[in-house]
């Protein structure tokens, strides 16, 4: 048998880590079923929002606008402003939620006309806005500046997306949001940690540290072979957690309805300048999952070789991964001062929203390079330095 | 083959574990002798490549053994003072992993761990958790782990500890057999396990090597030096408190003690043939004053 074979049985298939994802998959599986289950009434509410919506799809209507503005200031003198709270008060009313949505659609049909509100922190965002920069910086002769080019590359990529039409991607918003909110971190990031974190630190508790370091294969195939388990293990966790959520999350209703529907048209991602449609979000965003999921096991592997106990493994790595939630979770005051740490963060690059939800881009020797391509950049970068780090460390390492 | 310490240092925060040791090891048994505390462990784990010595190098046939890297490391076996095994590895589980280690191959290793099994005793339990052997059948499997791969340098350590007699004398047979060509170093506190078997025995103490002679050359050493003498339950109670002795029988109604001392303890001493013990007792001087050390 290889020493990756033994490696992944050490790491995931022995009888303690197969419960462990047991008992997680039934969490997931949970996760994805409420998530379903609070977002609209019955089967049957379901059933009829999905009638009523199809009625209403297409590009912006005024006078439905106008009906849905109607319902909504009626609703929300009742329930408060926030679409969320008012579905999820009226859930068995699907006229009153297709309203609702309607309403927050014509609100993001203005902000892509109109544009984002001058004192925005946010990326400048909207056809008016953009061109009333590129504008005033043309009028500065800084047409060739990179704020520029980064503008009109944004006025562009939004001319060419359209006006977002509006679209039933209920179930696929309830998807994302499940894929993409920090809930997301602690569901699936917490329990990789302790699944991951035996690595290295497992033989050095153990003892087995004797056997390894003295043995030919000890100091770089066997890293390369825990490095390997450790992907393959964090490539197994995070399947379960998109599958499950995924399943259940459908499941419920019976229905895909959305999937060719444009990300634009759910309310997390209007403003993206991706031209993706609901089913290429969820593929792009499952990869993305696994691919900052096995980032985040090499720096738990790094950690691990470094550590002299799993528990001490786990500790430090929950540290930097709640210290970058909490980082991101500062005012903007904070997060504009913080920059880069907080964009490649651990909190705000495993969240497909943050990635894929906007048009941020980065100013690379010139070039505008996009949030996706610079965060693959900067994430295989780090892998590549925990890597070496622990390929190192293993090399140098004695028993204790 | 050759392999040398050259001034070997090692020392934890201010605490000196070895002191320059200097030493050539070529083909052949060396037994390494010494107190709880000597400096054995960690002069052998420097010697398995699994600890870095402060100062010093060692050399296998010249060369620095952390510039030949793999390549020395493919040549050793190791068995450490404490062999430890993964909670659902079976006997067979944990040799085949140590075979992947070790990087044989596959045909080869399944036929070793079938042959070492066998030689060790353990051929109808390598389907077993290694957790649930007894402490003897975890320590052969250890010595199996070691001579998996045909080692050129077999390095032991404690490689008896909690083996019965019977089990003991085997594994002194098969290290002999396997000894032919090959560099042995058993490290171990129970004087029997090398007497017989080693060509050399290092006698080691406060982290450096104290005395290298063959058992016979140490028994040499002793002639004259070992007593036989009778005295009663409690004279014998304030005596050895000031002398070093080696054994005491319970004879009729008196105590023989076995007494090491330079000149004869009592007229009524006489003289006995010494053993590698004794001289081990004696060079190490174990006085009850120094029994704390």
């Amino acid at each position: 048998m290889s020493l990756f074979r033994f490696e992944l049985r050490k790491l995931l298939l022995n009888r303690k880590t197969l419960i462990l994802l047991l008992c997680l998959l039934a969490l997931y599986s949970v996760v994805g079923l409420t998530s379903t289950m609070f977002l609209i009434g019955g089967n049957d509410s379901y059933r009829a929002y999905e009638e009523l919506a199809a009625a209403w799809e297409g590009p912006f209507d005024s006078e439905r606008a106008a009906e849905a503005e109607t319902i909504y200031q009626e609703v929300s003198a009742r329930y408060g402003t926030d679409a969320r709270m008012i579905t999820r008060s009226v859930k068995d009313q699907p006229k009153i939620i297709l309203a609702v949505n309607y309403h927050a659609y014509a609100e993001r049909v203005e902000e892509y006309w109109k544009g984002t509100p001058p004192e925005s922190a946010e990326e400048p965002y909207g056809i008016a806005l953009l061109q009333r920069e590129i504008a005033e910086l043309e009028g500065q002769e800084k047409q060739e500046t990179f704020a520029c080019r980064k503008l009109s590359a944004s006025l562009q990529r939004l001319e060419e997306l359209g006006e977002p039409e509006f679209a039933n991607a209920l179930l696929w918003e309830n998807l994302f949001n499940n894929w993409g909110e920090h809930m997301m971190q602690f569901l699936l990031f917490v329990p990789l940690t302790f699944v991951i974190a035996p690595v290295f630190a497992m033989e050095r508790s153990s003892g087995m540290d004797n056997l390894i370091l003295s043995s030919q294969n000890g100091r770089r195939k066997i890293v390369t072979a825990k490095l390997l388990s450790a992907l393959a293990a964090s490539t197994v966790v995070s399947a379960l957690y998109l599958a499950a959520t995924f399943l259940f999350g459908f499941l419920p209703h019976g229905s895909f309805y959305g999937w060719d529907a444009a990300i634009q048209s759910i309310a997390t991602y209007s403003r993206s300048m991706f031209p993706f449609k609901a089913w290429q979000l969820a593929v792009v965003g499952a990869v993305w999952l696994i691919f900052t999921s096995a980032v985040y096991s090499l720096i738990i592997c790094f950690i691990s070789s470094r550590m002299k106990n799993q528990m001490g493994t786990a500790g430090v790595s929950l540290a930097i991964l709640f210290v970058n939630v909490g980082l991101a979770a500062m005012g903007d005051t904070v997060t504009q001062r913080l920059g880069a740490l907080v964009d490649f963060g651990l909190a705000n690059v495993t969240l497909i929203k943050e990635v894929f939800g906007g048009y941020q881009v980065f100013n690379m020797f010139g070039l505008c390079v996009s949030y996706p391509v610079m965060a693959v950049f900067v994430l295989t970068a780090v892998a590549a330095i925990a890597a070496f780090g622990t390929y190192m460390g293993q090399k140098s390492r004695a028993v204790a | 083959m050759k392999l040398q310490l050259e001034a070997v240092t090692k020392s934890y925060k201010s605490k000196q574990v070895l002191k320059g040791v200097t030493l050539t090891m070529g083909t052949g048994v060396y037994g390494l002798l010494g107190p709880n505390g000597a400096g054995k462990t960690t002069m052998i784990r420097i010697l398995a490549d699994v600890l870095r010595p402060t100062k010093g190098r060692v050399l296998y046939d010249g060369k620095d053994i952390h510039d030949v890297g793999d390549e020395y490391r493919a040549k050793i076996g190791y068995l450490p003072q404490d062999v430890s095994f993964y909670g659902d590895f079976t006997g067979r589980d944990y040799l085949e992993y140590s075979a992947a280690l070790k990087g044989m191959e596959k045909a080869r290793a399944k036929k070793r761990i079938e042959e070492l099994a066998y030689s060790v005793g353990l051929g109808n339990d390598l389907k077993r958790k290694c957790t649930a052997y007894s402490g003897g059948m975890q320590r052969r499997l250890g010595i199996a782990q070691a001579l998996l791969d045909d080692p050129e340098i077999l390095i032991l350590d404690e490689p008896t500890s909690g083996l019965d007699p019977y089990e003991r004398i085997k594994f002194r047979n098969i290290i002999s057999a396997y000894a032919k060509e090959r560099l042995v170093l058993l490290s171990t506190h129970i004087v029997s396990d090398v007497e017989h078997i080693a060509a050399q025995i290092m006698m080691m103490e406060y982290g450096t090597i104290q005395h290298i002679y063959t058992t016979g050359e140490y028994i040499q050493r002793m002639e004259g030096r070992v007593w036989l003498s009778e005295m009663p339950a409690e004279q014998l109670m304030a005596y050895q408190n000031r002398a070093v002795i080696s054994n005491v029988r319970a004879q009729g109604g008196h105590m023989e003690v076995r007494i090491i001392e330079d000149t004869k303890p009592f007229p009524d001493a006489v003289q006995a043939v010494p053993t590698l013990e004794d001289a081990y007792l004696y060079l190490f001087n174990y006085l009850p004053g120094k029994a704390g050390r």
